[in-house]
């Protein structure tokens, strides 16, 4: 379980986050969405301490950490509950395939090698990368390097996944094999956090999505509530500027 | 042994007085270098055969062996081969009438060139493909897209590299002094040994070469700036 | 001036020079272990930018880079014994000159290499920390098993050539009477009066050593880039 209160965050002198209050159960999947510089990556790199909150309390398991006076130990009990899938896929560069998932295994979990290694390969045959192994991510297309990304967030086995636009640096032909691995994982119940602009996959996939908008969490609700029915003006318009009209005519389908 | 900070000060006023010559070792060098250079980059990168090959000896041996030696190969090697040439076809050369700073001049300037092809040589090739595509497909030979298009960026991209070049060659003047040239190192020794202060003297030459070089690095800084303008721009 | 030039000479005189080699290697090893240490101190304060000391350490770097090797070799050679004395009242006058170069050398290469890693560390991508902590790692961890190996291939081609510089300075050891290769060299020209056949032996040494480091380092290099994608590597 997740649970933050009063997360508030600047940079220099200027608020990005005002207050978040945010309860994430066991195995839900929740998708946050909002305008460029609304504060959704902020929010997600305040829940692993990749950015310090100025103020409130981050909860991941049974880890409970008061920002304003994290110790670095916190913070590291708080990173080893979770997982981060980057944009920019932030694969390590000198480590093969099969190394970039089995070194947090190894350093973070202390697991044995050979055990890092069999798991490893377990999690990357998931994600459809048996054949890789070897490979060094300089040798992978945009869509296989995130592929390793989600294995290696993966085998950690963690609370909760955290997933910053994964699929925006891609070419779109790719997009669909990476959604459809973060599809899977998601049905297995595993926490997830996923800040996307794929429409589809906040509808299909998420039990909950959150829009933010300005360093607050406007509106939340279940995919079919924030689409077909928002109560905030800023989310109508936002979900129509974002999805124009095509969105809205296969989700009439669905409704009815 | 104590140090005489005021004698530093009276050394520094002795020794700036071979700058001039500093300098002349340094960029006569680097000129001539310049130009050789230039014609050893070209061989290379069309590998033009024959020349190709003597191009890479060169530049491989006068990179591969300390300066020290090219200095004192010339100096001790060329008046013997003037005075066979001369002999032989009775040109009457006196090679000790020859001052010896012509000899540092060429051991130099053959090092220059080798150190300065490298350069050209890297800064052509990082000038893209399409650049020179570009200059054939608005109708321009190999030559003017050569002198027109490709050299002017190579070189603009390469101020870093001619600076630190320019700064080693500087430092490198100083071995002149080995063959008894008077440059800010030779000066230095000689105001060392007369007063026996040899600290001072060398802490003296060591402001010079110091000064030269931040100014040397500014100047360049601000070259550079304005060199690449159109290196910028776009976006950010 | 020498006698007549003598071909089979060079080739005679390898044997004797070479066997002042170790000495030359002895330098060189002693002053890039101990430039090592100097480096990697002085890179710290720069990194975690620790005031006074960082000012400090930009001082040294600029000092270094700004003065040839032979005012620091003097300087190190005559204000050493000089500044021990004053300070701790401990004489090393009479301590062999061999390690005054080693001093010397060591100063100037822990100048050099503090350059080469700082800017090799900063180098490696952000993103490269950040996903180290989202795994879990400790800063310290993310440091040694994530950014070091990465900078080290980052900052080994400098390195490589700084060493190469280094063995081509220590030509320079026997100005304060060193009896390395030059030295010996010296004592040969002295007793022989074939300067010209010395030096160019010892070009010939100083060519196959320069020669064959770079072969070593070339190989470590690919060693180095075998993650990197195979047209980066190419390009060299
Ligand atoms: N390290 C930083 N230093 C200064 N300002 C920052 C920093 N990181 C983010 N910001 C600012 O915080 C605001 C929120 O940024 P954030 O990256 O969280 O937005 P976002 O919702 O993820 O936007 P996008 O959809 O474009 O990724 C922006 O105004 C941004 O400029
Ligand atoms: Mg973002």
């Amino acid at each position: 379980m997740i649970y933050l209160q009063g997360i508030k965050k600047s940079f220099n002198q200027l608020p990005v986050l005002k207050g978040i209050n945010l309860k994430i159960e066991k195995g839900e999947v929740v998708t946050i969405l909002g305008p460029s510089g609304s504060g959704k990556t902020t929010l997600l790199r305040c829940l692993n301490f990749l950015e310090k909150p100025n103020a409130g309390i981050v909860q991941i398991g049974n880890i409970i950490v008061d920002s304003e006076k994290a110790t670095k130990k916190e913070m590291l009990a708080i990173r080893k509950q979770s997982a981060m899938v980057f944009q920019h896929y932030n694969l390590f560069a000198h480590k093969t395939v099969v190394e970039n998932v089995m070194e947090g295994l190894i350093v973070a979990k202390k697991v044995k090698k050979k055990d890092a290694r069999h798991q490893s390969e377990r999690v990357l045959e998931k994600v459809g990368l048996s054949d890789k192994l070897h490979h060094y991510p300089s040798q992978l297309s945009g869509g296989q390097q995130q592929r390793v990304g989600i294995a290696r967030a993966l085998a950690l086995n963690p609370e909760v996944i955290l997933f910053d636009e994964p699929t925006s640096a891609l070419d779109p032909e790719l997009v669909g094999d990476v959604l459809s691995v973060i599809k899977s994982i998601a049905q297995e119940g595993i926490t997830m956090v996923v800040v996307t602009h794929e429409m589809s996959f906040a509808r299909e996939v998420s039990n909950r999505v959150l829009f933010m908008d300005e360093g607050v969490i406007v509106e939340e609700g279940t995919p079919l509530e924030i689409f077909h029915a928002a109560k905030e003006e800023r989310t109508r318009r936002f979900l129509q500027r974002i999805s124009g009209e095509s969105f809205f005519t296969p989700l009439k389908e669905q409704v009815n | 042994m104590t140090i005489d900070i005021p004698f530093i000060w009276i050394a520094f006023k002795e020794i700036i007085k071979a700058l001039p010559i500093t300098l002349i070792l340094t960029i006569v060098p680097l000129l001539a270098g310049f130009l050789i250079g230039i014609g050893v980059a070209l061989v290379r990168i069309y590998k033009m055969k024959f020349l190709y090959r003597i191009a890479n000896g060169y530049v491989s041996f006068f990179r591969g062996t300390p300066i020290i030696m090219h200095i004192m190969v010339i100096y001790f090697g060329f008046p013997l081969l003037l005075d066979q040439l001369s002999l032989r076809f009775d040109l009457g050369i006196q090679t000790n009438k020859i001052p010896i700073i012509l000899f540092v001049l060429i051991a130099l300037t053959l090092a220059a060139g080798s150190y300065l092809s490298e350069i050209i040589r890297s800064g052509i090739i990082s000038v893209s493909n399409g650049q020179m595509e570009a200059a054939y497909s608005v109708g321009m030979t190999k030559f003017q897209a050569m002198n027109r298009i490709i050299l002017p960026q190579a070189l603009a991209q390469s101020i870093p590299n001619f600076t630190n070049i320019f700064v080693g060659f500087l430092h490198t003047s100083s071995i002149a002094f080995l063959v008894s040239q008077k440059e800010v190192t030779g000066a230095a020794n000689i105001v060392a040994s007369v007063n026996l202060k040899f600290l001072e003297a060398f802490i003296a030459a060591g402001i010079i070469y110091w000064g030269i070089t931040i100014l040397v690095e500014g100047i360049s800084f601000l070259l550079e700036k304005k060199v690449t303008a159109y290196n910028r721009g776009g976006v950010s | 001036m020498g006698k007549a030039f003598d071909l089979m000479l060079i080739i005679e005189f390898i044997p004797t020079l070479i066997q002042y080699l170790g000495i030359t290697l002895q330098i060189l090893a002693a002053s890039i272990i101990l430039g090592l240490v100097l480096g990697i101190a002085a890179a710290i304060p720069r990194l975690y930018k620790i005031p006074i000391l960082n000012q400090l350490v930009i001082l040294y770097v600029s000092f270094i880079r700004g003065t040839p090797i032979l005012i620091q070799l003097f300087l190190v050679f005559y204000g050493l014994p000089a500044i021990l004395l004053l300070l701790f009242s401990i004489d090393i006058t009479r301590m062999e000159a061999i390690y005054f170069v080693i001093i010397t050398y060591a100063i100037s290469n822990g100048a050099g290499f503090s350059e080469i890693f700082r800017a090799a560390i900063r180098a490696v991508d952000y993103g490269q920390t950040e996903a180290a902590f989202s795994v879990g790692m400790t800063s310290r961890q993310n440091f040694f098993r994530i950014v070091l190996p990465q900078a080290v291939r980052i900052a080994f081609p400098n390195m490589a050539n700084s060493v190469i510089g280094s063995l081509k300075d220590t030509s320079l050891a026997f100005t304060i009477g060193v009896m390395d290769m030059m030295g010996r060299g010296d004592t040969l020209i002295a007793a022989t009066a074939h300067a010209l056949e010395v030096y160019l032996s010892l070009s010939i040494i100083y060519y196959i050593i320069v020669v064959m480091f770079e072969k070593i380092f070339s190989k470590l290099e690919k060693y180095f880039n075998r993650y990197q994608k195979a047209d980066v590597t190419a390009v060299a």
